[in-house]
């Protein structure tokens, strides 16, 4: 019986990695840079930060260069303890201002000051109360002026493109909101303007290149095909702000990105204006993040990520098919919760078994070939998919990459039963407490120390 | 974009090429764990008909009227077991062997005595047309059974039985047989598997034991006579479908059966039916209520000889 729940579950978990596999395969035949609209739809870029002083201007540098005009951005200062707000103003010669009005919306914690840059005319910042992220970004929303928001994590730095990918996308009337590429800032060399894919990196760090990038390029760019993405990462996404508002805004948890996007399903499902709504992924709208570089800054954020992840299946788990898409529903059920979080239990008791039913043994092995098979093909359809979308490996990185797919197959993938496991498992045990756990520090001090004042795209 | 094209569905072909490779490779592996092994498939056949056949051609022996054979003993075998292989699971309460469990040593003995008299095995198709006065046979016939279909007599007696050109009758519990072969536990009660009747189908002709009634009730009544008549012939019918049909001959377990059971016999085609009440086959003998000799463990030579009617000094 359990062998047959196990098979099962298993060619749900064959036929979800076929269709990671080919449809980006098919999709995505021709090299696509993507096109540049003339026409600029105005953007507010919407940046929380807290206690963010060792890397807020990396997030800075990348604003400075970008090749866009309609757009304004928006720090918000969520209560720092540190000098965040002091590094900012040192940069930006922030003035206080009374011109920035808020929409009055949605509620958040109080708001200190509002200070406009002297320097740079696009760039306010909002000084307000800590209330955590979610809070940050509704007060974020609330001052914004423009059509599109972006939500922007402060250790995240935009490609000079980027909005412009993202104007381009929202040309489309029926997206509401879209999810942009996260790339690793590590995986690449050089600066911001011509950054080079590396992949000359600690495992640990290789691992999260595969991970991100099998998730954007294959898993998200299908999920957007299907309509079914069901988390646009909070590190940068896309949305119509008038969306956010209908939605009432983020709600306060760790996992305020699934929530926000889950919710936009919902007005789809729910609200007729929205109804022929779309949540799109756009590949070109690149940022880079900094991912942890130790496995203890690695596990508190997977333990983050999955302790989010079972909150929100528990807070939308009644609204599942009924004020949720049936596809969203679907892949939330059957590829994130199954098979992403309950399979890991009893995979991690595969061993156990095995001692104790001595016979399975060479199902475990047809069980961990197929996988190990599909792993090792889906991270070549994601070289081949990323080479299409202009992410090139040159000779000897590409070398590396492709001998490091197999090994990170058997080897790291494993952590991820690690933390969906033990996350899902210290969900349970504290939930009333698990909300205040912090952001990952970064080992690494601040890249930038200058920024170049001298770009005059500002 | 065309080469692209090409390169996606040359991509697409070599992988599956190799994903069907893993799957065939372990296809059998996984529906082998799938198989419940508690119990054969009622509508499934052990597909035997063609290296059965054998047993369909009836000899004409030329014998003389003194040399023709009055009567003919039925031997009746359970298991076969090497003396170094035997455990606590062979041995009863008081440290006998079980009676059904006969030394491998003791079997070869066995057969070498029945060799050196001369004896020819009769298959039951000519066993039975002797019995109706049908066919001459040499005095010196006998015939040769097994019950229950243990996997020990696919490893140790079929060799045996073979070397010495014999061939015997094997009545088969059929729900006990096993889709998947395992390794031989000689130590444990392990039914054949059915590449075990594939590879002895020279020496054995298999028959039904029943499919699942070789049980009794609480109050120890064979299913046989204690369960509703439908229920028999639904467990006897199931075992005729994996014997591929084959209806020559049945043995109820325990040799319990009632006039009704051999009502159903005649009704469901079989040619003839076992008991294990001892004695001789004669021309006329019922032919419902075949009587067999059982050769218990331990059994002295002289013991042996007297039950298939040799006498001592003769060879």
């Amino acid at each position: 019986m359990l062998l047959k729940i196990t098979l099962v579950l298993f060619i749900f978990f064959i036929c979800f990695q076929l269709l990671y596999i080919l449809y980006p395969l098919y999709a995505v035949n021709k090299t696509n840079k993507g096109t540049r609209l003339k026409r600029e739809k105005g953007i507010s870029v919407v940046i929380p930060a807290y206690n963010e002083e060792a890397i807020i201007l990396n997030c800075l540098q990348g604003i400075i260069n970008l090749n866009y005009n309609n757009y304004e951005i928006i720090f918000v200062n969520d209560g720092s303890q540190d000098k965040t707000l002091q590094i900012l103003n040192d940069q930006l010669d922030l003035r206080p201002t009374f011109k920035k009005l808020p929409a009055v919306k949605i509620p958040h914690q109080e708001i200190k000051d509002i200070y406009h840059s002297e320097l740079f005319p696009k760039i306010y910042l909002i000084d307000k109360v800590n209330g955590g992220k979610a809070d940050a970004l509704n007060a974020g929303i609330e001052y914004a002026a423009k059509e599109i928001v972006v939500t922007l994590d402060a250790d995240s730095i935009l490609d000079p493109d980027s909005l412009s990918a993202i104007n381009s996308s929202f040309e489309d009337k029926n997206i509401i909101a879209a999810g942009g590429l996260v790339q690793i800032q590590q995986g690449f060399r050089g600066s911001i303007l011509k950054p080079r894919p590396t992949f000359k990196l600690r495992g640990l760090v290789r691992y999260q290149i595969i991970q991100y990038l099998t998730s954007f390029y294959l898993h998200k760019f299908t999920q957007a095909k299907l309509n079914s993405i069901t988390v646009i990462a909070g590190a940068f996404g896309a949305f119509r702000k008038q969306a956010l508002f209908d939605a009432n805004g983020y709600r306060k948890t760790v996992g305020e990105d699934m929530d926000i996007t889950l919710k936009i399903h919902k007005l789809m499902k729910t609200n007729n204006r929205y109804k022929k709504g779309k949540l799109t992924f756009i590949p070109q709208a690149i940022c880079y993040t900094q991912c942890p570089e130790t496995f203890k800054d690695l596990y508190n954020q997977r333990i983050r990520w999955q302790k989010a992840f079972i909150d929100c299946i528990l807070h939308f788990k009644k609204s599942l098919f009924r004020h949720l898409g049936f596809s969203a529903s679907f892949f939330l059920i059957f590829d994130s919760f199954l098979l992403g979080t309950l399979s890991a239990f009893p995979t991690i008791l595969i061993p156990i078994t095995l001692l104790i039913y001595i016979n399975g043994y060479m199902v475990a092995a047809a069980l961990f070939t197929v996988a190990i098979f599909l792993a090792i093909y889906q991270g070549i359809v994601m070289v081949i998919v990323g080479a299409r979308f202009g992410m090139n490996y040159s000779g000897r990185q590409l070398l590396k990459v492709l001998l490091f797919i197999p090994f990170e197959a058997i080897t790291y993938r494993l952590l991820g039963l690690l933390f969906v496991t033990t996350g899902t498992i210290l969900y349970f045990k504290n939930k009333n407490s698990w909300y205040v756990s912090k952001r990952i520090k970064h080992s690494q001090q601040p890249t930038v120390s200058k920024i170049s004042l001298n770009k005059n795209t500002i | 974009m065309l080469r692209n094209h090409l390169f996606n569905i040359f991509f697409t072909l070599i992988f599956f090429g190799l994903f069907s490779l893993i799957i065939s490779f372990y296809y059998d592996d996984v529906s082998r764990a799938l198989y419940d092994p508690a119990i054969f498939p009622t509508d499934k056949s052990f597909d035997l008909q063609a290296c059965q056949s054998w047993r369909d051609d009836t000899r004409q022996f030329v014998v003389s009227n003194e040399n023709k054979a009055k009567q003919i003993t039925v031997l009746m075998y359970h298991r076969v077991i090497p003396e170094d292989q035997l455990n606590d699971t062979h041995v009863q309460a008081n440290g006998d062997l079980f009676s059904t469990i006969i030394l491998k040593s003791e079997f070869d003995e066995q057969m070498q005595i029945l060799q050196d008299a001369g004896y020819t095995t009769l298959t039951l198709k000519e066993l039975e047309l002797f019995i109706q006065g049908n066919l001459d046979v040499p005095e010196r016939s006998i015939v040769l059974t097994f019950d229950d279909g243990f996997k020990d007599n696919a490893i140790e007696a079929a060799p045996v039985l073979r070397d010495h050109g014999f061939t015997a009758a094997n009545f088969v519990i059929t729900g006990a047989v096993n889709m998947y072969d395992s390794a031989y536990k000689p130590g444990e009660y392990q039914y054949f598997s059915v590449d075990d009747l594939h590879n002895t189908c020279d020496v054995f002709e298999f028959e039904s034991h029943t499919y699942n009634f070789h049980k009794r009730m609480e109050d120890n009544t064979p299913y046989l006579i204690g369960k509703p008549d439908k229920l028999v012939q639904e467990d006897l019918e199931a075992s005729i479908v994996n014997l591929d049909g084959n209806t020559q001959a049945f043995a109820s377990p325990y040799g319990a059966f009632d006039k009704e059971n051999i009502q159903l016999f005649k009704q469901l085609d079989f040619n003839m039916a076992f008991t294990v009440i001892p004695g001789t086959v004669k021309q006329g003998t019922d032919i419902y209520q075949v009587p067999r000799k059982e050769v218990l463990a331990n059994e002295r030579i002289q013991d042996f000889k007297e039950k298939i009617g040799l006498q001592d000094g003769d060879t």
